[in-house]
């Protein structure tokens, strides 16, 4: 590859990493994602790091992803009763 | 003593408008306090505020109404709360959450994703708490960026920014462990 292109698709890798976060968290347009996608597709280096990122997001999402029954049916009879009777007295907020 | 009509009113919009969002607010309110009984709380005094404001609330939008509140109620108790080294882990494990991974994973993958995982828990423990925070609400509680803006009070470009640090913090922190490769230059 002469220079030239060399620099040019240093660019276009540069242009398509600021918007990478953005793609994967699903909050691009549609036209600009597509063409991520498409570079993705075509670039294995930033398509490599893309998978990365995929990771981490998936990492940290399947740690944490439910939260505890026991503590939302908790708050939900609190909420049930604050509707019901009114605001608990002084020191008899916990559930 | 209460209108039993008004009284009425106010039950019906607050199990309308309030209880559906329960388990959302119990989500962000883990990931703002990184805590189980401060979350437990914070969602009772959100429930608290709401309850109070439901008569004035719209019914427009009623899970960025709560938000409001909860930033409004998280801001309260941090101004309140005395300096909090130690977290009780008992306390902690109460808004705990399901980790339902890998059944299906070979030995290989189990170990790799093991170290993967490692090193990304030991960096979000490290990561200053306003990245933690953006982290959750759009990693783990699944908040679009409008959202998780509203919660925490600041502008879309900051969540951005902030989520974008903290991930390239996490991913430099995989490449320096060798759970990752480094980011090539051609």
């Amino acid at each position: 590859m002469n220079p030239l292109s060399l620099a040019a698709s240093r660019l276009h890798c540069l242009h398509n990493m600021r918007l990478l976060q953005t793609y994967l968290d699903g909050a691009l347009d549609e036209m600009p994602a597509r063409r991520v996608a498409e570079h993705l597709e075509e670039c294995r280096r930033c398509g490599l790091e893309a998978e990365i990122y995929r990771e981490i997001k998936a990492s940290i999402h399947e740690r944490d992803c439910t939260v505890d029954p026991g503590a939302v049916e908790r708050l939900r009879r609190f909420g049930e009763a604050l509707a019901r009777d009114g605001e608990p007295a002084p020191g008899g907020a916990g559930a | 003593m209460p209108d039993p009509a008004e009284q009425q009113l106010r039950e019906d919009a607050f199990a309308r408008y309030v209880l559906p969002e329960l388990e959302v607010l119990a989500g962000v309110a883990f990931s703002l306090t990184g805590n189980g009984a401060d979350a437990e709380d914070l969602v009772q005094e959100t429930l608290i505020c709401a309850y109070r404001a439901i008569e004035r609330f719209d019914g427009a939008h009623p899970r960025a109404w709560l938000f409001t509140i909860m930033r409004n109620a998280e801001a309260k108790r941090h101004r309140r709360r005395r300096p909090q080294l130690l977290r009780d882990p008992d306390q902690a494990q109460r808004l705990e959450r399901a980790d339902p991974r890998r059944a299906v994973d070979s030995p290989e993958e189990v170990v790799v994703g093991a170290e993967f995982d490692a090193v990304v828990t030991q960096c979000l423990g490290a990561l200053p708490e306003r990245h933690r925070q953006v982290i959750g609400l759009v990693d783990i509680d699944g908040l679009s960026y409008a959202e998780a803006a509203e919660i925490l009070g600041v502008p879309v470009g900051t969540v951005m920014s902030r989520l974008h640090r903290a991930r390239t913090r996490i991913r430099q922190r995989l490449s320096a462990a060798g759970v990752a490769p480094r980011r090539s230059m051609r």
